[in-house]
């Protein structure tokens, strides 16, 4: 049997390092010549660890999922997205590190600019995808690795670090949130809200400057939220830049610097979060508010 | 009598657990080369790539054999019995197999290649460390359960007189023409590796439920 294996494993391994192979893969961007278009916009790009996003338009096929939106993540800032389901938050949110390609905008993340326009060169979406961390409400680990691997593998194929020294970077961060102890352990093994730190671990280890989270506790019952919500409390109070896509309201209010309301596609409105949740401007947002909260 | 068949059974049996080893070992690489383009996002790749399973798996087994034995040298390529055997079926082989391949690799969820995506792990990688490995663990039971196939599709090849399991025995018959008993012997050593095969590829399908 363990030849068996052997004889089907080393081949294709020896192969895949040859041929470039393309599998089903979430829509990429195609790869072609880089254009970096600074001053294309009349806004200038802000500090590192900054998002902006300009006049952003994102359909699947008909459906307008994103309305030619615009809105901004400065350094250190906490940026809390909100609304009811199918206003396009998360949509939004994958736009900023290209997992969904807008059809039209200007997504400009760390420095580097993306126009919808323009083709983006592997190079570059490989740069962004260093730039800027997510984590999915699925968690989306790799079951057949474990935990440690989960944090380690990704730092070995894309920073190109040892092996030694990626499991000891993996090993510090699960320390960071409480799971050293599973190391070694299957994420089968591991609760909801273990799995969900430790996808936190894994994107923290490339050392991005941006962390995005689509609804990172939905999938979670409420208990195991909380323990996955003070992770990222941590991690905000350290001055991460992040981008959230969340209904836990407590945590948008008090966490986020800004807040964002979406509805429909669009932004219905922003501001400082105690403002929005205390006196919103928009009728729409307080009928919102008034269903998520009065739960 | 039957206690002088033994040896040269057992000789067959030999050679038809080489033969099935060769065509395996060439078989299942070409089954992952082949799922991979089928599964490839390259229209024109994937097409040639399906029409090529197509073909193979649309082949008998015996009619593959022939095209190498008899076939091939007619266009320069000549090979021992023994050789063309293992090439015929690992060509089988790599056409059954790609499709279980492919269905192995298809049932890696779409989220674990967009996180491995949004990490900024590239396809190369994605597909040798993510996909492949979780991919064949799912085609292995299936895949073992091909093996057995084709350990038992060696016997065809006694009719390019490989000394095979199945050759033997008709050669015994033809001496002694105790046919019935010599098959009847023949069939119970392939049984006596199939039925342990059978057994271990339901164990591993168990064990492997335990993980993914």
């Amino acid at each position: 049997m363990i030849s068996l294996w052997t004889a089907i494993w080393i081949v294709p391994t020896l192969v895949c390092n040859r041929i470039q192979f393309d599998p089903d893969f979430p829509p990429e961007v195609p790869v072609s010549e880089t254009k970096h278009l600074p001053g294309q916009t009349d806004r200038p790009s802000e500090s590192a660890g900054a998002v902006r996003l300009t006049s952003l338009v994102k359909r699947f096929g008909d459906h307008v999922v994103v309305n030619d939106v615009s809105m901004d993540v400065a350094a250190g800032e906490v940026v809390a997205i909100i609304g009811p389901s199918g206003a396009g938050k998360s949509t939004l949110l994958r736009c900023i590190n290209l997992l969904e390609r807008p059809d039209s905008g200007i997504v400009d993340v760390a420095g580097i600019q993306f126009d919808a326009a323009t083709p983006v060169s592997g190079k570059d979406l490989a740069r962004l995808r260093r730039h800027v961390g997510m984590v999915f409400q699925s968690f989306n680990l790799f079951p057949h690795l474990t935990v440690l691997r989960n944090v380690a593998l990704p730092q070995e194929r894309v920073l190109g670090i040892s092996r030694t020294e990626a499991e000891e970077k993996a090993i510090r961060l699960l320390d960071r949130v409480g799971l050293k102890d599973k190391a070694k352990q299957y994420p089968g093994r591991c609760s909801g809200g273990q799995q969900q730190r430790i996808a936190i671990a894994r994107a923290l280890a490339l050392g991005p400057q941006i962390m995005l989270f689509d609804e990172p506790t939905s999938a979670l019952d409420p208990e195991l939220g909380l323990e996955v919500l003070a992770v990222m409390r941590e991690l905000a109070a350290e001055g991460m830049t992040m981008a959230v896509v969340t209904h836990e309201m407590h945590f948008a209010r008090d966490v986020s610097d800004h807040l964002v309301v979406m509805a429909d596609g669009a932004i219905l409105e922003e501001g400082d979060p105690d403002r929005i949740f205390t006196d919103p401007e928009q009728p729409r947002t307080r009928q919102f508010l008034r269903a998520v909260l009065d739960r | 009598m039957i206690g002088d068949w033994i040896p040269s059974l057992l000789g067959g049996l030999g050679v038809s657990l080489k033969l099935t080893a060769l065509s395996l070992g060439l078989g299942l690489p070409l089954g992952l080369l082949l799922a991979l383009g089928a599964a490839s996002t390259r229209r024109g790749l994937r097409a040639v790539v399906i029409g090529l399973v197509e073909l193979g798996r649309g082949t008998p087994a015996l009619v593959m054999l022939q095209i190498v034995y008899f076939g091939l040298p007619a266009g320069g390529l000549t090979f021992s019995a023994f050789i063309s055997a293992g090439i015929s079926l690992a060509l089988t082989t790599g056409a059954y197999t790609s499709e279980i391949i492919r269905g192995g690799l298809q049932a890696v969820p779409q989220g674990e290649l967009e996180a491995s995506s949004a990490l900024g792990i590239n396809h190369r990688d994605t597909l040798r460390f993510i996909v492949i490995p979780q991919g064949l663990r799912v085609a292995l039971p299936a895949l073992l359960g091909f093996s057995i196939t084709i350990f038992q599709a060696t016997s065809l090849v006694y009719s390019i007189a490989v000394p095979e399991l199945l050759g033997k025995a008709y050669s015994i018959g033809s001496e002694t023409f105790q046919y019935l008993s010599v098959l009847f012997l023949a069939g119970l050593m392939y049984a006596a590796i199939t039925i342990p095969g059978s057994w271990l590829s339901g164990r591993v399908e168990h064990r492997l439920s335990r993980h993914v």
